[in-house]
């Protein structure tokens, strides 16, 4: 860890990093971003931003550079992909999280985009990671679906290094001998960051699980785990989906999520208080 | 070739085509004002031969008369027609001309390559009104017009501001990373002068935006982008790769719009040029007389007349019809030397 100079807390574990989004600030609330895995159409892209927006989605994501598996997979509608995005935050407010997958990009996605995303795929890229260094724009660093923690954050310090000091994290499964699920989402790392970083550390349980049906149940557990917020995908209309269909969420689950979480945080901040409460009597009764 | 390739050159070549058409329609309604009537067979007689004997292997004489015929009879009927021009300088697209139909959208905006043509083709009756930019929020007083403004007698009757938005023009289907090169006025690339910088982009340039735009359209430089309206990508066939790329979003040119009669509805402000005599506190004195009556100075301007003497410009709000106006033009008129009211008109302000 001795090369982790900027991200880690190095000795000052009070200092935590609030990254402001428009009106969002990551870090401090907990942030829920939602939206289609790919922009596919205006049409899919803005209905799916107001249906996020009207359930209380923060933030909006959504692909227009699509690293695929098979070269024959829908590859994203690139630069175009970007202005829909531009239009669906015109209509919404909803600041955009998009990934940038080429580092002759990341200027540009910049122009269009509040967020740049680096996927799971390109978290050791380091061209691209040392190109993201040299803007401001903030960056959400996937972990690699085979990297440890310690991996993970020296290409979060690549980029602080490089000058940006606008990362936040994120954990979206790994790789296991588990074959169930799409991948193991490693909630244990959440307050794992905790102790180690002060950078934000947001969790993706869609990806994470690769299942709708336990999206939900991670997604309270990722709250519960102390995560500063979640990126959930959401389609219009999941059955048309060019990509990652099985766990597309459609709006209406979307909405129940939302409703559970608010209830979720209530119950945290009370058992906070209760803690705090407990914490104040023990140090008393020291005295 | 493939016929997707070959398809978008056609539709290249057609939009050439339409433009090209545009610009003889602009000077067939530039004619009229020379002609007594519409018919002059001896012309068309002499314009259909001269034709007819350029017929290629493709192009017979007969495709050739047929064409021609339409578009003659297009042009008559056009002749026929009342139709009000004014001239603005630059190509079609131009801020200038969106300024225009902003302010009357029945007139037919007519391109003129310089300032002094516009003001010239206004004096001499070719066209009804003319419309120059006279000052940018980013830019400045645009100097050449201000020149033109001191030594002419045309009317001001129309004012307009008009929000300026630039855009980032491509060819269809241009790959954004091969882009190197931005060509543009001098004054819209120093507009967007960070958003080139960060994305590592030369700027270039160009007497016009919408010149730049018809340039890439028509020249095809590789690796090329064009700084200029949205309403020039309609025009010349080109790609919006970016909206709104000026460096600060509040970006407005006010235009004035020159005729050689005042216009007919009351004015609400007032232009007005004088100089003063080469002694302290002339100027003072003039402004004095407009403080007097309560008048409110909307802008003020100096700019080098003769060697030692300046023209000063000042815009003020009110109309002739009040008598505090009439007031202080007087007194202005006795504390100055080529005291002149250049119009009393309505300004416009484009949301």
């Amino acid at each position: 860890m001795k090369n982790l100079k900027l991200a880690t807390c190095n000795g000052r574990p009070n200092k935590r990093t609030v990254i402001q989004v428009g009106g969002v600030r990551i870090g401090e609330e907990f942030v829920v971003i939602a939206g289609p895995c790919s922009v596919e159409s205006e049409e899919q892209t803005i209905g799916t931003a107001i249906k996020v927006k009207e359930a209380g989605a923060n933030m909006l994501r959504g692909g227009a550079f699509k690293p695929r598996t098979s070269p024959y997979d829908f590859q994203g509608l690139g630069l175009e992909g970007l202005k829909i995005l531009e239009k669906a935050r015109r209509v919404t407010g909803l600041p955009v999280v998009t990934e940038v997958t080429d580092p002759r990009d990341v200027t540009w996605v910049c122009e269009y985009a509040d967020v740049l995303q680096i996927g799971t795929r390109n978290m050791q890229n380091y061209s691209l990671l040392k190109e993201v260094g040299k803007v401001q724009t903030p960056v959400l660093l996937k972990r690699g679906m085979y990297s440890t923690l310690k991996e993970w954050l020296n290409c979060a310090e690549y980029i602080l290094a490089g000058g940006n000091p606008n990362v936040i994290l994120c954990e979206r499964g790994i790789r296991t001998f588990e074959t169930y699920n799409r991948n193991t989402l490693d909630l244990s790392i959440v307050p794992s960051i905790k102790e180690i970083s002060h950078l934000p550390i947001l969790v993706d349980p869609s990806h994470g699980t690769g299942r709708l049906s336990i999206i939900e149940p991670m997604s309270l557990a990722a709250m519960a785990a102390g995560a500063d917020g979640i990126l959930i995908e959401v389609h219009c209309n999941p059955c048309e989906a060019l990509c990652d269909r099985d766990q597309a969420m459609p709006p209406h689950m979307f909405e129940g999520l939302m409703g559970k979480l608010k209830r979720l945080q209530r119950t945290l901040a009370c058992l906070e208080g209760d803690e705090a409460i407990a914490g104040g009597r023990a140090s008393l009764e020291n005295h | 070739m493939n016929l997707e390739s070959i398809r978008e050159e056609i539709d290249r070549v057609d939009t050439s085509l339409l433009n090209l058409l545009n610009e003889r329609m602009e000077l067939v309604l530039a004619a009229r004002r020379h002609k007594a009537r519409v018919e002059d067979p001896e012309r068309e007689k002499e314009l259909f031969e001269g034709l007819e004997n350029r017929a290629t292997p493709l192009l017979s004489r007969e495709f050739i008369g047929r064409a021609f015929g339409e578009i003659v009879r297009e042009s008559k009927a056009l002749q026929g027609r009342e139709h009000r021009l004014i001239g603005f300088q630059g190509e079609h697209g131009a801020y200038s001309e969106l300024a225009a139909q902003a302010w009357d959208g029945g007139l037919v905006p007519m391109p003129c390559p310089g300032f002094a043509d516009v003001f010239e083709r206004v004096e001499s009756g070719l066209y009804d009104y003319g419309i120059v930019p006279v000052e940018n929020t980013l830019g400045g007083a645009v100097d050449q017009v201000n020149r033109l403004l001191i030594r002419s007698d045309l009317r001001i009757v129309a004012a307009v501001e008009l929000p300026v938005h630039l855009c980032l023009l491509v060819l269809p289907d241009t790959n954004h990373r091969e882009i190197r090169a931005v060509y543009s006025h001098p004054k819209a690339l120093a507009q967007c002068r960070m958003f080139l910088n960060r994305n590592r982009l030369e700027p270039i340039h160009y007497p016009d935006t919408a010149g730049a735009a018809k340039m890439l359209s028509e020249e095809r430089p590789r690796g090329s982008a064009a700084i200029a309206s949205e309403a020039c990508a309609r025009l010349y066939r080109l790609d919006v790769l970016k909206e709104n790329i000026e460096d600060l979003d509040r970006n407005v040119t006010r235009f004035v719009v020159l005729a050689r009669e005042d216009g007919e509805e009351t004015g609400n402000k007032c232009s007005v040029v004088f100089s003063t005599e080469h002694k302290a506190g002339t100027l003072f004195r003039v402004l004095e007389v407009f403080a007097g009556e309560g008048i409110s100075l909307t802008r003020i301007e100096s700019i080098p007349a003769r060697p030692g003497t300046y023209a000063f410009f000042v815009d003020f709000l009110g109309s002739i019809r009040e008598k505090k106006v009439k007031d202080a033009l007087e007194r202005a008129k006795k504390v100055t030397s080529r005291f002149r009211l250049m119009g009393c008109y309505q300004e416009v302000k484009v949301p």
